[in-house]
């Protein structure tokens, strides 16, 4: 970690030219030093207020006047010029210096690369052959027999599949961040958690060291498969912790659902979906509880926060009674869904997964 | 160097009943990224000082018949007494994962076997002790007939 202030770092920071691990070092830096930060903020804003500038090209009748002037006032005696007018121009050259030298001291922000693999894959409405630049705003669209892959800065890559309609949000170091409309895509990401987001009508899977596939259809329902890491899946304060090996549902309206893992019992997987994802099933609850492994604690720890406090309890019970219950964790706290109990016990519960 | 801590800790796990032991999990468990790709991970349990137990390990093979014996490569992960074994041997054939650690005076051993599709928790064994070659080779052997003894 940088122990000195990291001004230099910033603005290439911002453009995604640092390598991963000076990148890593100036984003532990940036959490506790409040300066860094602030100035981080005055970089970006400088340079979204730059890609903002409109460029607009000077009108003929100026230059037939200046022409006009250099001419006639090659032998007259100039007016006096006012001292307000030199301090203008003046401000008006510094403001274009600083411009210029922003502009040629930093290189552009580096836009991320989309490669086809399949049939006609597009960019931006604009049909590619082999590989494309994409940036924040453009969409990557492809059809029933298309694929591509886009490498997401330096950190990894994503597979879209056919039918998929994904667009880049921000493509920025320490937020690379994906939307996607519909379709499937599959994502291998070699970085520290959370500097890779992938959001959905119903959740934004937060990547916390991963790999996983998010297939969403256009109603905004979908489902996430975790192979890899850990996914966190996230949707107006509910959160859905996915390891490698298990899957979650999402719903439109109602964000993601209980995780499971994949080599559940099929009775368990049936109970999950009757069990719905606001309302609980008394029914559906009894053969989640029934059907649960030492494994599926996964499910029951997630079950714990989204159920009322009777079936609290009998959730609780059945973790009990699967795995001992670690020290520091009791029932009292559990059931008040005290965090950091419920931390301590999915930590200890991790082991089992 | 004397260190008067551990003459409380040892005795007080003791009386606790926490016998030296290894746990193992999906690498998921070390709750660390770097661990992701990791063929399992392991923790130390029952250790007063949980940094500082001795591990070693190897891979033990059976590769058409023959023996084969290759040094773990275990990486400590972010979290004390919590380390990733990664895959350093060869796919071809069958193998276990044989690891050993003392903790003082205290040992503990465990054969963990890792197929195709990841390591096989049930399979896995744990002693308090170093495993021996015969159990070992029982491990190899049943996990070569596609048992899960």
């Amino acid at each position: 970690m940088y122990k000195r202030h990291i001004s230099r770092q910033l603005a290439p920071y911002l453009d995604g030219l640092l390598e991963p691990r000076e990148t890593q070092q100036v984003e532990v830096h940036l959490r506790s030093c409040e300066q860094c930060r602030a100035e981080r903020d005055q970089i970006r804003l400088g340079m979204a207020m730059i890609e903002h500038l409109p460029q607009i090209e000077a009108p003929e009748s100026i230059w037939s006047a200046i022409e006009a002037g250099l001419a006639d006032g090659q032998s007259s005696r100039r007016p006096a010029i006012p001292w307000w007018r030199w301090a203008l121009a003046a401000a008006a050259v510094m403001a274009i210096a600083g411009v210029a030298y922003w502009r040629l001291a930093i290189p552009a922000r580096t836009r991320w690369e989309v490669v086809r693999i399949d049939g006609s894959p597009s960019v931006a409405a604009k049909p590619i052959r082999g590989a494309a630049r994409i940036g924040a705003g453009d969409w990557i669209e492809t059809d029933a027999i298309s694929r591509a892959t886009l490498k997401v800065g330096e950190i990894g890559s994503v597979e879209v599949g056919p039918n998929t309609r994904v667009r880049v949000v921000s493509e920025r170091p320490g937020d690379h961040r994906l939307a996607l409309a519909k379709g499937e895509i599959q994502a291998k990401i070699s970085a520290p958690p959370k500097l890779f987001f992938v959001e959905t009508a119903s959740g934004t899977a937060v990547d916390l060291g991963c790999e996983y596939a998010l297939n969403m259809d256009e109603d905004g329902s979908g489902l996430l498969k975790v192979t890899k890491g850990w996914v966190s899946f996230q949707w107006k304060g509910l959160e859905s912790l996915v390891p490698a090996g298990a899957s979650c549902r999402t719903h439109a309206q109602a964000g993601p659902g209980i995780p499971y893992f994949d080599d559940a019992s099929d009775n368990l997987k049936e109970a999950l979906d009757a069990f719905g994802f606001e309302k609980a099933s008394t029914d559906a609850l009894s053969v989640i509880l029934h059907e649960s492994r030492v494994g599926d604690t996964l499910t029951l720890w997630h079950l714990l926060s989204r159920v009322d406090l009777a079936e609290r309890n009998r959730v609780f019970d059945r973790i009990a009674a699967l795995t001992p219950l670690p020290a520091g964790v009791s029932r009292e706290q559990v059931l008040k869904l005290d965090p950091q109990t419920l931390n301590r016990w999915k930590e200890e519960l991790a082991w089992t997964w | 160097m004397f260190r008067p801590g551990l003459l409380i800790c040892i005795p007080l796990a003791l009386a606790l009943g926490q016998a030296f032991t290894f746990t193992i999990g999906s690498p998921v468990a070390s709750q660390d990224f770097q661990a992701k790709t990791a063929a399992f991970v392991f923790r130390t349990d029952g250790c007063a000082d949980p940094a500082k137990p001795q591990i070693a390990g190897t891979a033990e093979g059976l590769v058409k018949g023959a023996r084969q014996s290759v040094t773990l490569k275990v990486v400590a992960s972010s979290k004390p007494g919590v380390y990733a074994v990664f895959q350093n041997w060869p796919a071809e054939g069958v193998w276990v994962v044989n690891l050993k650690g003392a903790c003082g005076t205290a040992n503990a051993g465990a054969i963990v076997p890792v197929g195709p599709k990841g390591f096989i928790r049930e399979s896995s064994k744990f002693f308090a002790r170093a495993a021996t070659d015969a159990e070992i080779n029982d491990s190899l052997k049943t996990l070569a007939q596609g048992g899960s003894k």
